[in-house]
């Protein structure tokens, strides 16, 4: 399991997710690092801009067990653990959900809609994102393999639930997705049949070449052999404590008082990510160390959806959080 | 002379208060005389007493209009402990309305302090105090005279200043010369320490060698956020020529400084031969050549 072999496939695997998702290789290079780092990944954006799709596609090139839920109001825990139905001799039955169905070859659970769902739902797979393992029918299932990719539009409040803290902190990261501002894309997206038909886009995709059950100890030997410095650590401890404490990095920001505008930085679960995914980007990029490049490439999307902003400014989170996350990121120094 | 003049009345041993209930009593008041139309004239009245007696405090005079010459502005009294008893300071400041066509004597009327000692009341008589108004108005009424009857006082004259505002402007230009400086070192001038920043770090990694590699580096670094008005990595450096063209020229050497620093901080182990530190100094060089000439 040599990392240049993988790297190889890696980047054809984006290369063809690219070919079925135009116009957005950021979100997709950021896919792949959440893949190989083995992370939850929760997509937002507007309406059709193909966030179901690359999801779908990224899914469909991993391979693996494959399972979609719809998030709905009235969807209970219990219904992605089993569901009971009577068969066509008319006796009761309880079958596996959505979660159980394919035992621990669940590699992907693509949770659409995500924030349609209700908190008790979110509640479910606190336990199944972090541990990978459920407790359903007085017994333990494992899902050595799952991620779970999420998504939720920003159109709509009405009949939403907001994702808990805790359900935001296990993903890792959170990726806002847009409409493609290249003419030329737009042009194949509205012109070109082949983009009409998502499930024939997708059936298209070739193989990737890569085991799912072979990504985890790929993953671990990958953290393993990339290197970090003390000055990279520094870096980041130092990104760390900016994140906490904006004000004492010489952070400001229009209309804000700033030692009142965090009421708390990034979770160790979520640095913990950052780095992970920063490795993986190095790796992507041929170095076998991290840069702070790598680490500021990850740093909005790994970060913006764990630092929470105080109920004073809470309200101005969409325009205060990039301007945050910018300002960090221009006020530590490396070296 | 204005000096005050104490009138000590004490009053050892008094006759109708019950045995030792007043320990001691003094009134203190200022001169009994050269007293105008609206002067004010205060009165202490100091009251010692045994720990069992209690001074009457409703009893006491209340602010307000005494006679129909005579006003007492205020009346404040204080209590302290002494050993084995109390002690009352009384604060009594008159104002006197009379217009006296000549001079004249007048008295404040005296009062009883009400003193209470095991359910009995006793008392200690305040003193009246006799002192003498003057007229406000000239003694003679001159008829040749056509000037001013009344006039007010001479306007004092001024004392020249003129040193004291030479002084007050030269420390005010030192000490606003001293926080211009404070606040260059601290760099608050960031366009003027901008166009000089690689100035510093020339005089800084002039003496530096190969061992020093690190502090050459953050010195060069240092140098490049400052003109960069923020932390300049390599991703950045396309934008950072294109908002500052005349470093265009040095594209190459920046790219190899960047490489090189990312090598050196969080590469491995990087093997640092002289030519490097001649190159960076080079570099640091030609940065301070452009800077001089942009200025």
């Amino acid at each position: 399991m040599q990392l240049t072999d993988w790297l190889h496939k890696a980047l054809q695997f984006e290369k063809h997710i690219n070919q079925v998702v135009i116009g957005q290789q950021d979100v997709v290079r950021l896919m792949l690092i959440t893949v190989f780092a083995r992370g939850h990944v929760l997509l937002e954006g507007n309406v059709g801009v193909g966030k179901t799709t690359l999801l779908r596609a990224v899914a469909h090139g991993l391979g693996g067990g494959y399972q979609r839920i719809e998030g709905t109001i009235d969807l209970m825990p219990s219904d992605l653990i089993y569901y009971t139905y009577l068969d066509k001799d008319g006796k009761p039955r309880v079958d596996p959900g959505p979660l159980l169905h394919h035992g621990e070859h669940l590699a992907t659970f693509f949770f659409n809609e995500i924030n349609r769902a209700r908190p008790q739902v979110h509640s479910l797979l606190l336990r199944a994102m972090a541990e990978r393992s459920i407790a359903a029918f007085n017994q333990d299932y494992l899902f050595p393999h799952l991620q779970v990719f999420a998504d939720r539009n920003r159109v709509e409040k009405e009949e939403t639930f907001e994702l808990p803290a805790a359900a935001k902190d296990r993903f890792m990261m959170e990726i806002n997705i847009d409409v493609p501002s290249s003419d030329s894309v737009l042009d194949e997206l509205m012109f070109n049949p082949r983009f009409h038909d998502t499930d024939q886009l997708i059936s298209q995709l070739p193989d990737s070449g890569m085991e799912y059950t072979q990504l985890n100890g790929f993953a671990e030997k990958l953290q393993q052999n990339i290197q970090i410095s003390a000055k990279l650590k520094q870096y980041a401890l130092s990104l760390w404590r900016a994140t906490q404490k904006p004000q004492d990095f010489g952070v400001t920001l229009s209309d804000v008082v700033m030692p009142q505008l965090m009421l708390s930085g990034a979770s160790p679960r979520g640095m913990s990510y950052l780095i992970r995914a920063a490795k993986v980007r190095a790796w992507l990029h041929s170095r076998d160390y991290v840069l702070p490049e790598d680490v500021q490439a990850v740093f909005a999307p790994c970060m913006g959806h764990r630092l929470f902003l105080s109920p004073l400014y809470a309200y101005r989170h969409e325009q205060l959080l990039p301007a945050l996350l910018t300002g960090l990121l221009s006020a530590v120094a490396a070296p | 002379m204005k000096i005050l003049l104490l009138f000590f009345l004490v009053l050892a041993g008094c006759s109708n208060t019950e045995h030792g209930a007043v320990r001691a009593f003094t009134v203190h008041t200022p001169r009994p005389f050269g007293y105008v139309l609206g002067d004010e004239i205060p009165q202490q009245i100091i009251l010692e007493t045994a720990s069992d007696v209690a001074l009457q405090t409703g009893a006491l005079p209340i602010k307000g209009t005494i006679n129909r010459w005579l006003e007492l502005k205020q009346a404040t009294w204080e209590k302290t402990e002494i050993p084995d008893g109390w002690r009352y300071v009384i604060d009594l400041n008159y104002q006197v309305f009379y217009v006296p066509l000549e001079v004249k004597m007048l008295k404040i009327p005296g009062f009883a302090l009400q003193l209470s000692q095991q359910g009995k009341i006793s008392s200690q008589p305040v003193p009246d105090w006799a002192f003498t108004v003057a007229p406000l108005r000239e003694l003679a009424v001159r008829k040749d005279d056509n000037g001013e009857y009344m006039r007010p006082d001479a306007e004092p004259h001024q004392i020249a200043s003129t040193n004291a505002q030479i002084a007050f402007g030269l420390s005010a230009s030192l000490a606003l010369a001293i926080a211009g400086y404070l606040a260059y070192l601290y760099g608050y001038f960031p366009i003027l320490n901008r166009s000089n920043v690689f100035k510093q770090a020339l005089r800084k990694i002039s003496r530096l060698s190969k061992g020093d590699i690190g502090q050459i580096l953050a010195a060069v670094h240092y140098a490049f956020n400052q003109l960069n008005g923020k932390p300049l990595f390599q991703v950045q450096v396309a934008d950072f020529l294109s908002r500052h063209p005349e470093y265009a020229a040095l594209k190459v050497q920046l790219e190899w400084f960047f490489a090189y620093s990312n090598r050196y901080h969080f590469g491995h182990s990087l093997v640092v031969i002289d030519d490097d530190v001649v190159r960076l100094k080079n570099l640091c060089q030609h940065c301070r050549a452009i800077e001089r000439g942009s200025r």
